[in-house]
């Protein structure tokens, strides 16, 4: 077959490699067309000889080289043929007489995205290499030359189309975001847009080499205060916008979210840069015929590796622009031995589990091992490595040995707490799938083998010494689980809770270490590569303050149960299922993330689960799905080029045994106007930036300090926006926000109302504490309705609320505006934070809303508190029960909130918490969000 | 070296010197006072270097040279010694009734004690990338003053030989 082909001068076929056949495509014009131009002529010269090769940039003259080398001989059925072409088919020939345009065949449908290319000039593209999502192929660079602003427009275009903001004017300068200023003063908020993606960032045209629409990450993934970046730290300063990243790298994957798995890179070719590592990603640009690729971030030029072209599985020539690396911002390669210390580590899993008199009378024990025996084949262990440990702790150690074969585990008792000793060499820490029948009977065992213990007293600090000392060789998790402070061997904690230090400046003390045995302790397992989750269970004080220290820098997780009891089974549901879910998180095991960026940029601070081994190096022995880290940036010089590039590496081993380095990168446009900057700002990251900065502060300074950090640096903000940009300086009436920063004074005023937070001295230091590891732990998604809840009104939903949709997802009700204003003394409400869902009835409910919902008489009969909605044989109960089984399932993380019932005139207690979430309104001595508004206004009045 | 004669300094050269040996050749230039300088001159410069060491651990740690963990176990070595070299120092001139000295000191430790009480003297590996600019500037302030007393202390230790010599 090997047929040369002749074309005309003006013509040139190029492989299509997705629908294997030739397109032809006409130089002069840029249209392209399947069929063969005209009359054949097989076989009569050589290779087309191209119009002007030579004078094509060099990137782009590679791929087609390359295509022809491999696919040039031809072998393959279409023949290309030469030949003018006079009219085909092909509509929207308007712009090609003075803009020649270029069609790939697959896009013909796609009218949407067509106009956009009718200005295109024949400049074929890497943009034409797009993921198969977008229905484009072929297109390697044409053999024209092309003005580079051409070029410019047409990626513009495409980011343009990516970016869903159909056509941009054809113009060469920079895209600006359009600020829109609104008047907060006398609106209500809408509290819809709080689910409004970042600004987009406007990349310059001809930023990445595809234009695949994978090229940014998702806003969960990574996101940034700003999604431009400024030229200069002075710029920065004088805009007093905050620049952070924000972001979870190791999220979890859920198909019902539409999530794409992350591309994986199998062949285990890892192209970085040789000077500052950067691992090659969309916004490279290859040189010398692309030979070398230059590095985005430091500019070195790097060689290609040799295996970058090669299909190694087929054994071939391999597309270079099909590279998922090229193609997606997230992606994660496959790293080989030089990237191991050791080889894969098996997941280890270490049980700490409190059997005083206290944990066994709660019923804990009981869940807890029920929990892990029900959840032993959900933990990860696709390669039967995992291993397990158990230990009971309450005034001595209780080892279990669990040999290879036996059916019964034998225990071991240590009574010695200050020099912890492991009772036996081996059996302690056994394989999960060799050892189970012995596993099983302990668990199935466990509770009842303290039943009758009247041991008070715990030996938590112990107790974690020894499962450190069991797993430490290996790495692993170690899941402690305690309801009593500890009183005994290491770390002892004492009650610390004086009622006269809550409301005062003191308050903060309440929330630092009151032990620095778990701050060592703490660095001890990081540097083993153990990590710790703390399971709490109260009903009285437990310092998680403290406690909670162990989580924070092993990059655990704390999980909070105030007065756990198993009898309750709405307690022993939650904690069954937020445990299973632990248990069940496919962890990343040693892992240490870094972020590069760009020359000029510097990774300032750091907020987040982890320890931090070096100036820029995050060590985290294990990674749970779902947590949030901050990252404060600097600009150390002025940043020169067009865009700037954030690239964050997580290398880690997954519980399946295989070495891998997530890969995150994000490229952002600079801009050198505050206007600019501000028009770019993202509320929701903003405020999650705010947020770990008052934690922070919180700890270091007082609670007072960091209300006040949070309020300032949105006054701050806001002044600059009205002197700056708006330039409508002097005193006004009204308070000028930009439109896409609407929402950060009512997520701030929501903060500073917070339990994490908020002023007063009634909120128990514990809550406090768990709070605030929430806040600084949750992704974006859950930490804003953490902030600022959402509210819904049942009894007047519309009605398709409630109900499966036609896509089967169950519609939630429109969120209302968190005030009382919207409470109907008839009424049926829900308020949600994640972490409870509160259902207020009000108190003049008609009967028939209590019979249907509550299965109950009247409005006197119902019980408010912890509760589960019956499930009851009318519409309206089902679609309630609905709202609260999407709502439990509706974002990413192990919580499943409570339900409570609250009456609105009864229990105040209760009735004010959840009063409490209700954060527009006026509460004690806390502001409304009207007047949280006017001091706002009037801290910007005052930097005039 | 009082009475032992020439022969035996000849012979036996004396190559090591002890502190009795400078003891004995300096009592009768010094008087008490210049003893109590010269003490300051040389915790002076001790404590000088110690904040160079710590100055120096610090950048190492920027430089990625050292990981924090194996920073804060060094340093928190010297942390206390030198708040209590430097108290000892300062207690010398109080007892010694030196109040310029005294004064100048005082600061100091009222610093040191009022860390030591809200138990933060001690380097937090887990904190220590958040205030390490906070140390630094620390470390250089010490390093000033101590510098400056040095000096201080040099000029009061030579006052006090050349009023004796008078």
């Amino acid at each position: 077959m090997s047929q040369e082909i002749h074309l005309p001068q003006g013509w040139e076929a190029r492989w299509d490699g997705q629908s294997n056949a030739y397109i032809y495509v006409e130089q002069s014009t840029g249209r392209s067309q399947w069929e063969v131009p005209t009359q054949p002529s097989y076989g009569s010269s050589p290779a087309p000889q191209q119009s002007a090769p030579s004078s094509r940039p060099g990137r782009r003259q590679y791929p087609t080289a390359q295509i022809q080398q491999v696919y040039g001989g031809g072998g393959y059925d279409a023949q290309p043929q030469q030949q003018p072409i006079t009219a085909p088919g092909y509509p929207d020939q308007g712009g090609a007489q003075q803009q020649p345009q270029y069609f790939t065949p697959g896009f013909g449908g796609q009218d949407a995205q067509q106009p956009s290319y009718g200005q295109q000039p024949q400049q074929p593209a890497y943009g034409g290499q797009q993921a198969p999502a977008y229905g484009q192929q072929g297109g390697y660079g044409g053999a024209q030359q092309q003005p580079v602003d051409q070029m410019n427009n047409q990626f513009q275009q495409m980011n343009m189309g990516y970016q869903g903001q159909g056509q941009a004017p054809n113009h060469g300068g920079p895209q600006l975001h359009s600020i829109q200023t609104v008047n907060l003063i006398g609106m209500q908020p809408d509290v819809s847009g709080l689910d409004a993606p970042p600004p987009p960032s406007l990349l310059p045209p001809n930023a990445s080499v595809t234009a695949s629409p994978h090229i940014q990450p998702d806003p969960s993934y990574q996101r940034c205060t700003l999604t431009s970046m400024p030229t200069t730290q002075s710029l920065l300063n004088k805009s007093k916008l905050p620049l952070a990243l924000v972001m979870a790298p190791y999220r979890s994957f859920r198909e019902s979210d539409g999530d794409d798995p992350v591309p994986v890179i199998e062949d285990s070719v890892i192209a970085r840069c040789r000077r500052c590592r950067a691992y090659i990603n969309p916004f490279v640009t290859f040189i010398e015929g692309g030979n070398r690729w230059k590095c985005c971030m430091c500019g070195l030029s790097n060689e290609v590796p040799q295996l970058f072209d090669w299909n190694q599985v087929e054994n071939k020539q391999a597309d270079r622009w099909a590279r998922k690396e090229l193609n997606h911002s997230v992606v994660e390669f496959i790293a080989p031995t030089e990237y191991m210390v050791r080889p894969p580590q098996p997941p280890v899993y270490a049980f700490v589990i409190d059997v005083s008199q206290q944990a066994v009378q709660s019923g804990m024990v009981a869940v807890a091992a029920r929990t892990i025996l029900e959840s032993l084949d959900n933990i990860p262990n696709a390669d039967k490595r995992t291993k397990i440990a158990i230990i009971a702790v309450s005034t001595s150690l209780h080892f279990f040995s669990l040999p290879v074969g036996a059916t019964e585990a034998s225990m071991l008792v240590v009574s010695d707490l200050t020099d912890v000793f492991l009772p036996k060499p081996v059996d302690l820490l056994v394989n999960l799938t060799e050892s189970r029948p012995a596993i099983e009977s302990l668990l199935g065992k466990l509770s009842d083998m303290f039943q009758d213990s009247h041991t008070v007293g715990n030996a938590l600090g112990s107790a974690l010494q020894a499962a450190h000392q069991l797993i430490g060789k290996i790495g692993g998790k170690i899941i402690a689980l305690t309801a009593t402070l500890p009183t005994l061997g290491e770390g002892v904690l004492k009650a610390r809770d004086d009622p006269k230090l809550l409301g005062t400046s003191k308050e903060s003390s309440l929330l630092n270490a009151a032990s620095s045995f778990y701050k060592t302790f703490a660095i001890e397992c990081s540097k083993q590569q153990v990590a710790v989750d703390m399971f709490l269970f109260s009903t009285s004080y437990t310092d998680v303050a403290t406690l909670s220290c162990l989580p924070r820098y092993t990059a655990g997780q704390t999980y909070l149960y105030p007065g756990f009891n198993a009898s309750r089974s709405e307690d022993a549901i939650k904690f069954a299922t937020e445990f299973s879910k632990v248990l069940a998180m496919p962890i990343g095991l040693e892992a240490v993330i870094r972020v590069r960026a760009s020359r000029g940029i510097r990774m300032s601070a750091f907020h987040g689960n982890f320890f931090i081994r070096s100036t820029d190096l995050l060590a985290l022995p294990v990674v749970p799905t779902d947590q949030n880290y901050v990252i404060e940036l600097q600009l150390e010089d002025d940043i020169k080029g067009s865009f700037v590039v954030l690239q964050t590496a997580i290398l880690h081993t997954t519980c399946y045994g295989e070495r891998r380095i997530r890969v995150i990168t994000q490229a952002m446009p600079t801009t050198d106007s505050i206007s600019e900057l501000y028009g770019s700002a993202d509320q929701v990251a903003i405020a999650t930036y705010l947020t770990n900065k008052a934690v922070e502060r919180s700890m270091s300074h007082s609670l007072d300090d960091a209300r006040n950090t949070i309020t300032n640096k949105l006054g701050d903000m806001l002044s600059v926006y009205k002197n700056q940009v708006t330039s409508s300086a002097g005193a006004s009436a009204q308070l000028a926000v930009p439109d896409n920063l609407k929402l950060l004074p009512l997520l701030c005023c929501a903060l500073v109302k917070h339990v994490g937070l908020r002023e007063g001295a009634s909120i128990p230091p514990d809550l406090r504490a768990y709070a605030q590891c929430l806040l600084t732990t949750l992704p974006c998604q859950s930490l804003i309705p953490y902030i600022h809840p959402r509210f819904y009104s049942l009894h007047n939903m519309p009605p398709e609320a409630g109900n499966p949709g036609d896509d089967g997802i169950i519609a939630l009700p429109p969120a209302l505006n968190l005030t009382s204003e919207r409470l109907e003394r008839h009424g049926l409400f829900l308020i949600e934070d994640g972490q409870n869902i509160f259902i207020w009835v009000g108190h003049e409910a008609v009967p028939r809303l209590i019979q249907d919902v509550f299965d109950l008489n009247s409005y006197g009969e119902l019980q408010g508190g912890k509760t589960t909605l019956p499930l009851l044989d009318n519409p309206f109960s089902q679609r309630v029960n609905n709202i609260i089984a999407k709502t439990r399932e509706l974002r990413r993380g192990v919580y499943r909130p409570h339900v409570y019932v609250v009456k609105s005139d009864a229990e105040p207690a209760l009735r004010s918490w959840a009063l409490s979430l209700l954060v527009e309104d006026r509460m004690d001595h806390m502001s409304s969000y009207a007047q949280y508004l006017t001091t706002v206004k009037s801290k910007v009045s005052l930097y005039v | 070296m009082g009475g032992e004669g020439m022969f035996p300094l000849i012979y036996s050269p004396r190559v090591e010197w002890t502190i009795a040996d400078l003891y004995f050749i300096l009592t009768p230039y010094l008087t008490f006072l210049g003893w109590l300088f010269l003490f300051a001159v040389l915790m002076a410069a001790v404590l000088l270097f110690t904040m160079v060491f710590f100055i120096i651990m610090f950048s190492d740690l920027e430089c990625d040279y050292i990981n924090p963990i194996d920073l804060c176990n060094k340093l928190n070595q010297f942390v206390l010694p030198e708040m209590i070299a430097h108290a000892f120092l300062t207690l010398c001139f109080l007892l010694s009734g030196q109040w310029l000295a005294f004064l100048l000191n005082a600061p100091l430790v009222g610093y040191n004690v009022n860390k030591i009480m809200a138990k933060n003297h001690m380097y937090d590996a887990t904190e220590i990338f958040r205030t390490l600019s906070g140390h630094k500037k620390e470390s250089f302030i010490k390093l000033g003053f101590y510098l400056v007393s040095f000096f201080y202390y040099l000029y009061r230790m030579i006052l006090a030989l050349i009023s004796e010599s008078d």
